[in-house]
């Protein structure tokens, strides 16, 4: 056995703390920070998911004797001027022969209170350990573990804890009588020494065998354990350095520890090695199955669905998932089953076109009843994780169909509650949820506080999967605002570790390309576009949300270049994939309005009318402000187109203030340009023979005036160059109109500046970039 | 002898080199090493310094003697014929060499050799003695003509190459068909089932020698002897065996053997007329009164004469270190076991009799240490098994202990000493049936060791079943007869199944053995009380169960006379007799034993009527602290007599 089973040099130590602990009295301060250092090196770190606990396992630094050393360096011990290091070194070297070795362990026993003898009077300054206590339970463990040791085993240990109290010999100096002995007094007595042909046979590996011997099968596990749950928390990779240590640890030693398999499933199904994967979850399985659990059997299966579907097969993703369903029934396994139906109904809810296509045709009726139902299951098996996700899950579905906020926002709340109450690690999703709640109400601040809470507060604990969904959300508000190179800044923020995951990796790009596509659009940068919307192509595994924008980015790209059928055709081909699939209502009305907007720029306002109203209605009920507004600003400008000036501006005037508080610049622009264009438009109406008429005019004009320099500022804002001009060219045109030609010069000239600065700003990010 | 010659010496490292070149071609590799030891622990002389082609060519000197000792050990006639099979014989020991034991004795031998291998199959239960008495008169003789007729012309080598190929592929598939040790099915009556048919050989060569003309050479007799030996033909092996070193002194193994056939040192004492006269016959002397525990002073006296000449030698020492440990004499067998692991650290042979001392000592820190060494040499010895046992069992992890020694005799089922032990286990954890069996087969392997003996007639002591235990107790006293502890042992089983005289008699052979020793006088295991007994000074335990015997015969004088001896220990020898000595009192003082001697002594006094005295020893009790209420009661008693005896003297 090359890998001890339990025992290692590092536990050892850890008895000799524990008997120091029991075996003097401590002075009071001591006490604390010497039970919390035992504790948290000998029990397993429960996984509590409320609070991040510390990282024991990473690195070997923790294990090593300088832990100790810096633990016990700064507390005092009952003996004056001297440390608890100095005592427990001179422990540690009192242990000066392989008897005393065993001699410490069943001493140890006597630590260990019996249940019997409870009555019986303890001595004076000693303490015991209850059977049932922590330390007790460790003590008892360690004893136990020696005495299934082997002989060799138990002299292999002897030579590892050899090895690991070594950098303490220079503390020997410290404790007379000690340091004389070396490593072993009976060949001190029997005169050996390094050299000598008889201690080179007792003791010459030592300093051969370097690493053997310092971990523990126990310790292994540990560490595993701690990988897995890291891998499948927070769906990150394993860090390279780690993975190297692990394949020195697990490499010659020549265990195979089957979370080791589990392990490697996830490092390779997280970096996108479907083969591998698929491999390593295989061999897991067949490990596991030496344990004659049949249980495992479907936990199998639920994870090569989640691993299939991830990959894009959603086929053999639902076979799997019936299969596990069918299975877990069987076992009458609640937590997989209610697991396996919360996590259909979440795939048949993210990408519903593929599950369709895959054949799904929905296993629990509706999706409000599946909810139900999941619900009603989870409270009966008290399973408050499943409860909360699936709150969520009926939240997201109260915003998605346009339902009442309130009833949204008592569920995350009742979900919230939930959390904190059962200590619940689903933070992460629920504020996700909650930002795009407030971004829907078009109060961007509260969502993007939201998405800054969880980046701040939950950082540690919360899947990286939504760390990097709320990094990007951060960066779209941040670009809508204008801000582009903070956004982007944003995005290449993250650190590189997480690219590591094929998943995060792609989102990641799709998502800077969004923003990049963005402002080369609002710059008018036909070639960045072209170029950046051949490889932002969505496909079937893309996040569902990222591709609507994308086809989004992709419509306004063809508006603002004026490609108008080809605008309109890809409006046409979005709402009819929209209308199969039953999706999200914002996505319906985005679409409504950007059809109006299209009717707009092809001098049709008109056309769009109808189209308009319905969105703006919807909007309202549902209330989602942002695309009200941009309705608002449609209808506006059908109604100036009609004639309907006071109307429009009426309308506007009541929108704005509201779309300001969306920071929005390029919504905001839009209807400052609107709202220009009714006064210009109230301008015209305006009687200009009777003197209050042209009194009217005027101030309608600088009105105008007014509200195009604001739209022109928005526009600035965002780099909409377009945008910008057409304000400059209105400057210019009212100039004119109020018969100031050098001024109307003045603006045409800052127009041509403009577009030509723009043009320059182009050339100048082509050569840079 | 002396110290040696330098012609001497050089003759004798010549027959080493010999020696060990034989015992390689044989196959024989422990004789080898033995023989090799023993050559490398002679000093080396100024002499060899000085022929300056000795000194610096190694080589012709391992050569020398194979060609100019050929010549005048061996006859032409052999050599002639090692010469013609020279290849099949390489042939046959490359394949001994790789183990593949019957491909090696095919080489030489037909495969239908062997007649009797057919019989044993049909008759398993027949013994090898049976079976190599009776089939050669029963055997087809045609068929044993065409057989001899191949082994005759075959060189000695060769043959004794095939047969021992044979003989250990025997004792090889022996192992293989054994059962677990001490498992339901095993008895320890495997047999080698290649034996009758080796013997069949064996037998036809040796008749056939004095008309073909051959020159023995010793070998075969060696082998002959082994086979005769395990069919406990044992005189007829011994005489083979003496044979065989008449003709070849320098094969240890045969020496070995001979001492195993040795049961009392009276059968030493005969057969050393027989042997021949070199230093050879004086080691295996030393060695052979070692095993038979015979430690005196000649002894030793030999030892350090052959220690002269092989001043090096491990194994010498290990005798010295044995030897002084069946003296008890645990202290110098400690110092001498513990240099010897210095100068040879790779060594584990006997580390388990070093184990043993150290158990005693109850040097448990160093026992740790010898078990951590003997395990990083080779973890897969029994005499490492053994040590980790040992070690095991005075930490009292019995349990433990048992699965090192079973280890041990799995590694090899005729170690003794693990046998012994993990009967001593068995005992220690009340498993008194396994314990006997473990006993028994220690004795079956080794009749001489006397614990083995003493460790049965305990356990059935334990189980009552005393006239069983007495005949077992009577072997080991046998064995060690100046041990008082035997003979106590001995005493009291004959005290329990009513032979009272007996009992006394042994009783007093303990006395008498007891003084003999003048070191302390302890027991290697079991309940061992350790007393540091002077010269002259009387186990009391032993005085008082005397004592206690003559009163069961009522003899009640020699029984109080006694019970005043028991008394008299506490005081030392000097207070009687020894009053010119100026040795500070050595007195066992006031014990247990002798209190109650104390008591009853004041008893009978008592009922004698001697109140006066009876009223001293019961004050002496109480002032002792021991059997206070009783010695109370007595007090009392006394008074009350002697009042009523005044009240009656008034009267």
């Amino acid at each position: 056995m090359a890998t001890p089973r339990y025992l290692t040099a590092h536990k050892i130590s850890l008895l000799i703390l524990v008997k120091i602990y029991c075996g003097s009295p401590l002075p009071a301060s001591a006490t604390i920070p010497v039970l919390s250092f035992i504790i948290s090196h000998s029990i397993p770190s429960v996984s509590s998911t409320a609070r991040a606990r510390p990282c024991l396992e990473n690195g070997e630094t923790s294990f090593s004797v300088g832990a100790f050393e810096d633990a016990l360096q700064g507390i005092a011990s009952s003996m004056p001027g001297r440390t608890l290091l100095d005592l427990f070194l001179k422990h540690m070297w009192e242990l000066s022969s392989f008897d005393t070795l065993h001699d410490l362990f069943d001493g140890m026993g006597h630590l260990v209170r019996e249940r019997d003898d409870a009555a019986a009077e303890p001595l004076a300054d000693r303490m015991y350990l209850s059977r049932t206590s922590p330390v007790g339970a460790f003590v008892r463990r360690a004893r136990l573990e020696f005495i299934r040791l082997q002989f060799d085993d138990a002299m292999k240990l002897w030579s590892a804890f050899i090895r690991y109290r070594a950098p303490t010999a220079q503390w020997t100096k410290r404790l007379a009588g000690y340091a004389l002995d070396g490593v072993d007094k009976i060949a001190g007595e029997m005169g050996l020494g390094p050299g000598d042909d008889l201690y080179e046979v007792a003791y010459g590996h030592l300093a051969v065998e370097e690493r053997e011997g310092t971990i523990s099968i126990d310790d292994f596990d540990r560490l595993l354990e701690f990988q897995l749950d890291q891998l499948q928390r927070l769906g990150s990779r394993v860090p390279d350095e780690m993975r190297e240590q692990l394949r020195t640890m697990l490499g010659p030693s020549g265990v195979a520890l089957r979370q080791s398999h589990l392990v490697k499933f996830f490092d390779a199904w997280k970096a996108g090695d479907y083969t591998s994967a698929f491999d390593n979850l295989h061999r897991y399985y067949d490990y596991a199955m030496q344990t004659r659990e049949k249980i495992h059997y479907q936990y199998a299966l639920l994870h090569m669905a989640i691993l299939q579907a991830d990959f894009g097969c959603f086929g053999e993703a639902i076979a799997a998932i019936n299969e596990t369903i069918a299975t877990a029934r069987e076992n009458q396994d609640m937590t997989c089953l209610n697991f396996s139906l919360s996590w259909l109904n979440h795939m048949s809810k993210a990408y519903p076109r593929q599950m369709k296509g895959a054949g799904y045709m929905g296993m629990l009726g509706s999706e409000r009843d599946g909810l139900t139902f999941l619900k009603a299951k989870a409270k009966e098996t008290r399973m408050y994780n499943l409860l909360s996700a699936t709150l969520l899950n009926e939240a997201k579905l109260c915003l998605a169909s346009g339902e009442s906020i309130p009833r949204a926002l008592e569920y995350m709340y009742q979900a919230s509650h939930l959390h904190i109450k059962e200590s619940i690690n689903n933070h992460g999703s629920q504020m996700l949820l909650l930002g795009s709640l407030f971004s829907r109400l078009g109060i961007t601040h509260l969502s993007d506080v939201h998405c800054q809470l969880l980046l701040h507060c939950y950082e540690h604990s919360c899947p990286i999967d939504e760390r990097i969904r709320s990094v990007c959300r951060c960066a779209l508000s941040a670009a809508q605002y204008g801000r582009y190179d903070e956004a982007l800044d944003l995005l290449q923020a993250i650190h590189a570790t997480t690219h590591r995951s094929l998943k995060y990796h792609q989102y990641l790009f799709l998502c800077t390309g969004l923003v990049k596509l963005k402002r080369a659009v609002r710059r008018t940068d036909w070639t960045a576009c072209e170029s950046l919307l051949s490889f932002l192509k969505p496909d079937s595994s893309t996040d569902p949300e990222m591709c609507f924008m994308l086809s989004e980015a992709r419509v306004e790209y063809l508006m603002a270049r004026g490609l108008h059928s080809d605008a309109f055709s890809a409006i046409e081909a979005l709402s009819t994939s929209l209308r199969e699939e039953g999706v999200d209502i914002l996505h319906r009305i985005t679409i409504l309005l950007a059809k109006a907007e299209l009717f707009r720029r092809v001098g049709k306002p008109t056309m769009g009318f109808s189209v308009t109203l319905r969105a703006a209605s919807v909007a309202f009920k549902a209330r989602l402000m942002p695309c009200l507004w941009s309705a608002t600003g449609l209808l506006a400008s059908i109604l100036s187109e009609l004639g309907e000036y006071d109307a429009a501006a009426r309308l506007l005037h009541a929108a704005i203030p509201q779309a300001l508080e969306h920071n929005d610049n390029s919504l905001v622009g839009v209807l400052y340009s609107h709202i220009g264009d009714s006064y210009m438009g109230l301008a015209g109406l305006a009687d200009t023979s009777a003197a209050n008429g042209a009194r009217l005019r005027a101030a309608n004009v600088s009105r105008a005036e007014l509200y195009i320099n604001r739209a022109q500022e928005s526009f600035k804002k965002v780099e909409d160059i377009t945008g910008e001009c057409e304000q400059l060219m209105k400057k210019a045109v009212i100039a004119r109109l109020r018969g100031d030609e050098k001024l109307a010069e003045e603006w045409a000239q800052n127009h041509n500046r403009v577009w030509e600065a723009g043009l320059a700003r182009l050339v100048d990010s082509e050569t840079s970039g | 002898m002396g110290t040696l010659t330098a012609a001497d010496e050089a003759q004798l490292k010549a027959q080493l080199q010999d020696a060990v070149v034989c015992c390689t071609d044989r196959c024989l590799s422990h004789s080898a090493k033995w023989a090799a030891e023993l050559l490398n622990s002679l000093p080396s002389t100024s002499v060899d310094d000085g022929s300056d082609t000795d000194a610096d060519s190694p080589m012709s000197d391992a050569r020398a003697p194979h060609t100019p000792a050929d010549a005048v050990s061996k006859n032409p006639a052999e050599l002639r014929l090692e010469a013609q099979e020279s290849h099949r014989y390489l042939l046959a020991k490359s394949y001994f060499d790789c183990r593949e034991f019957d491909r090696c004795a095919a080489v030489f031998l037909p495969t239908t050799l062997p007649p009797g291998a057919i019989h044993p199959s049909s008759s398993p239960a027949a013994t090898p003695k049976q079976a190599g008495k009776g089939k050669p008169k029963a055997g087809t003789p045609a068929k044993a003509k065409s057989a001899t007729g191949t082994v005759q012309g075959l060189s000695q080598r060769s043959l004794f190459l095939a047969l021992y190929a044979k003989y250990i592929a025997g004792e090889k598939r022996m192992n293989e068909d054994s059962e677990m040790i001490l498992g339901p099915q095993d008895g320890g009556v495997t047999l080698n089932k290649e034996l009758p048919g080796i013997s069949v050989v064996l037998e036809e060569w040796f008749r056939n020698l004095p008309t073909s003309g051959r020159q023995p050479q010793g070998w075969l007799e060696y082998l002959y002897g082994i086979v005769l030996a395990k069919g406990k033909n044992e005189p007829l092996a011994m005489d083979y065996f003496i044979r065989s070193v008449h003709q070849y002194s320098y094969n240890w193994g045969a020496w070995q053997e001979l001492s195993n056939l040795l049961g009392t040192i009276e059968e030493l004492n005969q057969i050393v007329s027989r042997l021949p006269q070199n230093i050879m016959t004086f080691i295996f002397h030393v060695t052979a009164s070692q095993e038979l525990y015979q430690s005196t002073e000649q002894i030793h006296a030999s030892l350090s004469q052959i220690l002269t000449i092989f001043p090096t030698s491990a194994f010498l020492k290990t005798q010295r270190a044995l030897l002084l440990y069946h003296t008890k004499d645990f202290e110098d067998a400690e110092q001498v076991f513990s240099d010897l692991l210095v100068t040879d650290p790779h060594r584990v042979d006997h580390l388990d009799n070093y184990s043993n001392i150290l158990y005693v000592m109850e040097k448990r820190a160093k026992l740790a240490f010898l078990a951590q060494l003997a395990t990083s040499i080779d973890k897969f010895r029994p005499e490492t098994c053994c040590v980790i046992g040992n070690y095991y069992s005075s930490k009292s992890e019995h349990e433990k202990a048992v699965m090192y020694f079973r280890r041990a005799l799995t590694l090899d089922r005729t170690f003794l000493s693990a046998w012994t032990l993990m009967g001593h286990e068995f005992v220690e954890m009340k498993n008194t049936h396994a314990a006997i069996e473990s006993y028994r087969r220690a004795v079956d392997v080794n009749r001489k060791d006397y614990r083995a003996w003493y460790g049965l007639g305990q356990t059935y002591e334990v189980l009552e079943m005393h006239s069983y235990a007495l005949f077992y107790h009577q072997r080991a006293a046998a064995l060690r007869p100046y041990d008082p502890k035997l003979w106590m042992a001995v005493g009291q089983c004959f005290g329990r199944i009513g032979k009272v005289p007996n009992g006394i008699r042994a009783y007093k052979r303990a006395l008498v053995a007891g003084s003999y020793y003048d070191a302390g006088v302890g027991s290697s295991f079991g309940s061992g009380e350790v007393s540091g007994l002077g010269g002259g000074i009387l186990d009391p335990e032993v005085l008082y169960q005397i004592a206690l015997l003559y009163e069961r015969v009522n003899d009640m004088p020699e029984c109080a006379a006694y019970m005043e001896l028991v008394l008299a220990q506490e005081e030392g020898p000097e207070f009687e007799d020894a009053g010119g000595e100026a040795e500070p009192a050595a007195g066992v003082g006031v014990t247990a034993t002798t209190s109650k001697a104390r008591l009853w002594l004041a008893r009978w006094e008592f009922m004698r009527g001697m109140y006066q005295r009876a009223m001293e020893l019961a004050n002496e009790l109480c002032q002792d602290g021991v059997e206070v209420e009783d010695a109370k009661a007595l007090v009392r008693d006394i008074r009350a007599r002697i009042e009523r005896e005044k009240g009656d003297g008034r009267a």
